[in-house]
Order: C-alpha cells, then structure tokens, then sequence
C-alpha cells in the first residue's frame, strides 16, 4: 500500500515535469514568435537586436500613455487592457494548459488502469466517495433529491414563485456588475451611470437587465401571491408561509424605492420626493419615518448613501433570510392540493 | 375496463430529475428573455433625464409605477357625490391597516376550500387587478 503510494506520487511528479515544461517551453516559445512578428512589422528587413528592442519597447510604452477619459475613443480598451494586448498571455496559458491537462489526465488514467488492473473510476465519484467518507452527505443528498413531488407541480401557474426567486439571483448577479462602476454620491452617482451607459462593456444591457428585471420581479411577486390566495393556499397549516411572503413582497416594493433613487436624475430625485412625502403623511410618527429616510428634511448625499446602503446590504440579507424560510417550509409542508 | 383511466392526483414524480428538469426548463426560458432584453438595450438603452436639481421641480412628479395606484388613491380627496372630504393621513392609515390585515390574513380566515369560496376569491382577485390597473393607467396619464 505504502509503495504504491509513493510510487504514484513518483509518477505524478514525472508527468507533471515532463508535461509543465513541455508547457512552458511551448508557451515561451510562442510568445517569442509573437513578440518578433509584432518587431517585424516595425521594423522589416532588420536583424533583431536586443538592446534595440528594449529601448523602442520602453520609448513606446512612454509614449503611448492611454489619452485622457474624454478624449478617449474607447475607454474600455484601454481599461480591460485590450488595447495593450494584455489578454494574449491568458489565452496562451488557457490553450497550452488546458491541452497539457487534458494530456497529463490522459497519462495518468492510463498509468492508473494499467497499474490497478481495474475499469477507471470517473472523477466525479472519486469526489463524491472521498467528501462521503469524511462528512457522510450520500443519504442526506438521496433523501433530498429523492423527495416525491406531486406530478401535478408542474403546472404553469406553480412556477410564479420561482420565477421570482430565479429574478431575484439575476438581481443579485446583474446588481454586482453594476456595485462594481457605481458611485454613491451626487457629484458622480449621475455620471457613474453614464459611464455604465455609455462606456462599459455591455453596461447598457446590465442595467436595462437589472432595470426590467425589477419590474418583473413585482408583477411576478404579486401574480405568486394572487395564485395563492386564489387557491385558498395561504390558510393553515401555512400562515408563517404567507406572511413571510407578504414581508418578501414588502422588502421588493423596498428595493424599488431605494433602487430607484440611485440614479440621481431628475426623475429619482422627484419620485422619491414623492415617495418619501407619502411615508411621512403617516398619522403620528409620520415626520419620524420622513426624516429617518431622508436622513433629514430633504433628499440630500446622505439620503443617497442610504438608500444605496438599504439596497445593496439591508435587503438582499432580508430578502435571502425570508426567501430561506419561505422554501423550507415549503418543503417541509409540501403544495396544498388542488381541488 | 376498456375507457383509458385518468393518473390519480396523488401520483408524485421524484424531484430529481423530473421535477428539477421543468425547473431547468423555465430558467432556460427566462434566461433568453434576460439575453433578449440586453440586447434590445443596446438600441434602447433605458437612459438617464437631465441630472437630479433640487431647485428645479418637472410639470409632473410621479413616482414608480407600482406605486401609481396607491398614490392615485391618496389624490382622491372628496367621495365623489358627497360633500366629505378625506385627508391624505386617513388614506394613508387604510392602506396600512389593509397591509397588517394582509400580514394576517391566514390567522383571520381558516375556513374556505369549497368550489364557491375559491371562485369568490377569483373574482375578488380579478376585481382587485382591474381597479389597479385603471388606476395606474389613470395617474400614468394625469
């Protein structure tokens, strides 16, 4: 048992020696190619000398600094590095490596049935049996995939709620991208979403994704919610599921008010003006939700800053908390049947 | 026993693979329409209006449409014929309170699984969306 240990782990060495620097020499012997075409092109008919090409190398890079954000034709070469050829490199690894890997697998599955004398094991077993040794998943996992579903779930009006939660993962996904080039204050929270228009790579559809999506989200929410009470599905023994979806539906309507503020145009500006105004002509304590949401009496930076904090940490924690709840009871209690 | 029996409702499907693969299938389905609509933004964006200034308020201050029907609601000051006149606060508090009844609807209502409750719930429900949508299309265009 011992020997064969090492003897394998001698054999691993061997094969990954022998296939990395077969990479890299491949890979370095590539980029050389294509570091000299690209000289060639400047200069044809030279000889290559070295030190030359290191001075106009380091010439050009000083020369050809990116132009400034405004006058730059495309922005997004320059920031993604394409305009630098930056993404060479990866591609070459990606291609050498992934060949090389799939070579090495080769090798040692072979090595493997040829020393074992047995059919290869898929790899996807091996992880299964090795992660059920140690934390015993397998009969939990059956248990839970097993689970018999009515035959009658998969009716088209049973998927409302889904589709909700599967637009809620495009939300959290589309709203990452957009976290990534937006700026939560006045001066730039307008131009940050210009510059997501105008200039990031595919910005305009995540934020149109994100933006319908939205509304989708709220028609689904409510249709969801129309279906249940139709059904009559609401009524004991899931009162807890119907509340934590009436709170769900709330922190949606939530995440469209706060959302919609972040753009900072006029129409934000005015309709959260608007909304806000509404929350504080609440009898009595009225002028204390005004001025918690606000942040004081009018729609200022911090009322941004807010709104951007309840809109992208409060409520995807909320929302993922119920929508948590709202599953497993769910699946504890099961579809009531239709009549 | 010639005539073909319909399954019993209480047949079941187990949830893998059967039911997840429908699952699967929806989300292949709205995926395309995600797809569909980026590239539809590429020719039409969803755009900005002039940037936000406090001294300057537009001819018409709406808020999102969702909330169209509730503030179409809280615009209606007098009931029509009468001469009784309803602030906004009073609005305001009925909608709360039909919130919190929402909240609690499963701890009021327990009975009710009959053909005619589900059918009044129906027509509850299709009286509630009509009036939501007049209202939204009636502030979209005010």
């Amino acid at each position: 048992m011992r020997e064969t240990f090492s003897n394998r782990i001698k054999v691993l060495i061997i094969i990954v020696l022998l296939f990395g620097s077969g990479i890299l020499i491949a890979s370095k012997a590539h980029g050389k190619q294509m570091l000299t075409e690209g000289y060639k092109i400047e200069h044809s008919g030279e000889t290559i000398d070295w030190e030359v090409t290191e001075n106009v190398i380091i010439q050009t890079a000083s020369s050809q600094r990116p132009p400034d954000p405004e006058q730059d034709e495309c922005l997004h070469c320059h920031i993604s590095g394409s305009a630098e050829n930056l993404w060479v490199p990866l591609t070459r690894w990606v291609t050498f490596g992934t060949v090389g890997i799939v070579m090495a697998f080769g090798f040692t599955r072979s090595v493997w049935v040829w020393r074992n004398r047995k059919p290869w094991e898929p790899i996807s077993t091996r992880v299964g049996n090795w992660i059920d040794e140690r934390y015993q998943t397998k009969n939990a996992l059956e248990k839970v995939l097993n689970k018999p579903v009515p035959n009658w779930a998969t009716r088209w009006w049973y998927c409302l709620g889904g589709i909700t939660a599967f637009l809620f993962v495009i939300q959290a996904v589309t709203g990452i991208m957009l976290a990534f080039y937006y700026k939560p204050t006045p001066e730039a929270a307008y131009e940050s979403i210009q510059y997501i228009e105008n200039e990031v790579l595919f910005g305009a559809s995540i934020r149109a994704i994100h933006h319908w999506a939205a509304n989708g989200m709220i028609v689904m929410c409510i249709a969801h919610m129309l279906r249940v009470f139709i059904m009559g599905a609401f009524k004991a023994p899931r009162e807890l599921n119907w509340s934590s979806g009436v709170i769900l539906l709330i922190t949606t309507l939530a995440f469209g008010f706060t959302g919609y503020l972040l753009p900072w145009d006029q129409r934000a500006y005015w309709a959260s003006t608007v909304g806000s105004a509404i929350a504080g002509s609440v009898p009595d304590v009225g002028e204390l939700i005004l001025v918690f949401l606000r942040v004081g009496w009018n729609i200022t930076a911090a009322t941004l800053s807010r709104f951007f904090a309840l809109h992208v940490i409060v409520l995807p924690i909320m929302v993922i908390v119920f929508m948590g709840l709202h599953f497993l009871m769910i699946r504890k209690q099961g579809l009531k049947e239709p009549l | 026993m010639s005539e073909i029996q319909k399954p019993k409702e209480t047949e079941t499907i187990p949830f893998y693979p059967d039911h997840i693969k429908t699952e699967i299938r929806v989300v292949w389905v709205m995926l395309g329409i995600a797809i569909l609509v980026g590239a539809i933004a590429m020719f039409f964006p969803v755009g900005l209006e002039e940037p936000a200034d406090p001294m300057v308020t537009p001819a018409h201050t709406k808020p999102e449409w969702y909330f169209l029907a509730l503030y179409q609601i809280l615009k209606i000051s007098k009931i029509p014929g009468t001469n009784i006149t309803i602030q906004p606060e009073i609005w305001v508090s009925l909608i709360l309170v039909a919130l919190l009844i929402l909240l609690i609807l499963p701890f009021i209502v327990k009975k009710g699984d009959s053909k005619k409750n589900i059918r009044n719930r129906l027509i509850g429900s299709v009286i509630f969306v009509l009036v939501a949508i007049a209202l939204t299309i009636q502030g979209w265009f005010s």
